[in-house]
């Protein structure tokens, strides 16, 4: 039974996606059958099929994006949110689309929103550790501060300015999955894709890491580029996301936790558990957000903090020695 | 052989160590001893590249640790520092194997039955055994050890004791940091006590 444990979670995220796809505003007569003919139905082709999918590939890479800050920061509270990622990514992406360069949800936007998130979070790092080392509490702190300063912004700019393309404030800091179309989904999935592979690749350095970085470097990694490379991916990751469906709250600090409470902490198997994990809570979080107050939809960002909050209350009072802070 | 030559080390605008010179040979134990502050477990971490000396050299046989890369420099020198804090709760034995093969070292240091352990849940004294036992894993012709008897119980610090003995007549270079107070410094081949 024990070897069949770390496959439930792509059970569970399987039976997710299925329910979200049957249930919504309108009805599906013959679902199965729909289902089993691609172009059929129209709600179910043209909307609820790349809805779903987004949320698959957004929660898997904001999942994938809070494993990267935590195992980056070698911080518990670190995510993509706090680190002043998230802000970023929000913030290229409406400069560019502002400016006219990208439209929403199309690569331009995400290059441009992983450059911002790149900036912001080099930004943070760089701000942090002026006086001394880095430290957990300084790299927080100003994560906060430079994430405050960006929203503000981001704010500011998509308040000012009324064209219809470029979102409402709304839209970038609780997040909406309802104007996503294919087109976004395969930008996503090329995101995901890259994003993913990069955090594979720096995943076993980031377990030398949690030593701290002087037994990681007594050990033979070189954590400035170890640290790098992860912030990359982070930025691809949370910048593809964020530029295309906006800030989604906690995933990216929940997943990342509720995968090494149940699977523990070696940092490549967290990456496919983070993001299956993820991908359920967001689908789950969705389907919930359009379904109970239909025909309106409640801001995603609120559902996910409903559903993934209790979830990481219940894990750390049962077990509690997967991650200790000093 | 690890050569020391001339180095001068200021941190904070505060010399710790001056115009240093020592020659440290292979196949022998050599420890660092003097009271808190006095830039022992500095003198350790220059010779580990942890720290890059003011002016003057260190050379392991012929490697400048900071002009080698990282990689390169964990194949010379292994080292443990005196507090190790884990933050996630692999096990010991996932920990020890970090550095290298663990069955082995695990046996030696009395940390076999404690293997599947979480770090986390670890005492001071264990945790520090795991950090030793990972840079001996390593198995790096010189091994660093900063105060590695300080949070041990008489047994340990006789098994650690008899291991680094082992470990030096097999050729290992082996430097320890220790305290002002530790009294019998008999299973040392040289002792260094004044190098401000």
């Amino acid at each position: 039974m024990k070897k069949y444990f770390p496959y439930i979670s792509g059970v569970i995220l399987f039976i997710f996606v299925l329910i979200a796809l049957s249930v919504g505003a309108t009805q599906i007569e013959n679902f199965w059958s729909a289902l089993a003919h691609p172009g059929s139905n129209e709600i179910l082709w043209q909307i609820r099929i790349p809805r779903v999918a987004a949320a698959v590939l957004v929660g898997a890479a904001l999942g994938i994006a809070g494993l990267m800050a935590q195992g980056a920061c070698n911080n518990a509270l670190a995510e993509p949110a706090i680190l002043g990622t998230s802000a970023g990514a929000s913030f290229g992406a409406v400069l560019a689309i502002l400016l006219g360069v990208v439209q929403v949800g199309s690569i331009g936007a995400v290059i441009c929103g992983a450059l911002g998130a790149l900036c912001a979070t080099s930004l943070t790092f760089r701000l942090a550790s002026l006086r001394s080392n880095l430290s957990s509490f300084a790299l927080i702190i100003v994560g906060i501060a430079v994430s405050a300063i960006i929203t503000a912004v981001v704010g500011l700019a998509s308040t000012m300015v009324t064209r219809a393309d470029a979102r409402s404030i709304s839209f970038w800091n609780f997040g909406s999955l309802s104007l996503i179309t294919n087109n976004n989904v395969a930008a996503l999935g090329s995101v995901l894709l890259i994003g993913a592979g990069l955090a594979w690749k720096v995943a076993p350095t980031l377990d030398l890491l949690s030593l701290g970085d002087a037994t990681a470097f007594h050990l033979g990694v070189d954590t400035r580029k170890a640290r790098m490379l992860a912030l990359v991916a982070l930025s691809i990751l949370a910048g593809g996301a964020v530029s295309t469906v906006g800030t989604i709250a906690f995933l990216g600090l929940a997943a990342p936790h509720i995968a090494r409470f149940i699977y523990g902490p070696a940092h490549r198997f967290l990456i496919i558990q983070s993001a299956l994990i993820g991908a359920t809570l967001l689908v789950a979080a969705d389907t919930a957000a359009r379904t109970i107050a239909a025909p309106n939809e409640l801001p995603i960002g609120l559902v996910t903090s409903l559903i993934g909050a209790p979830i990481l209350i219940v894990l750390v009072s049962m077990r509690n020695t997967i991650w200790k802070t000093p | 052989m690890i050569t020391i030559n001339e180095i001068t080390i200021v941190r904070d605008n505060r010399e710790i160590i001056y115009d240093y010179s020592e020659q440290i040979p292979a196949g022998s134990i050599t420890v660092i001893v003097g009271p808190n502050g006095s830039g022992k477990s500095t003198l350790l971490a220059a010779i580990a590249g942890d720290i890059v000396p003011t002016k003057g050299t260190i050379t392991i046989d012929d490697a400048h640790p900071p002009l080698t890369s990282a990689a390169h420099l964990a194949t010379l020198r292994a080292m443990a520092i005196q507090n190790q804090v884990y933050t996630l709760g692999f096990t010991v034995r996932e920990v020890i194997e970090m550095g290298g093969a663990a069955d082995e070292i695990m046996e030696q240091l009395h940390l076999s039955d404690i293997a599947n352990r979480q770090v986390t849940t670890l005492s001071g004294g264990e945790s520090q055994r795991v950090a030793i036992a990972q840079a001996i894993a390593q198995k790096a012709p010189v091994l660093l050890l900063d105060e590695p008897l300080a949070a041990q119980d008489i047994d340990s610090r006789r098994r650690i004791i008899a291991l680094l003995k082992k470990l030096a007549d097999e050729g290992s270079t082996v430097v320890v940091v220790a305290h002002a107070n530790e009294n019998d410094l008999s299973w040392a081949d040289k002792v260094i006590k004044d190098f401000l």
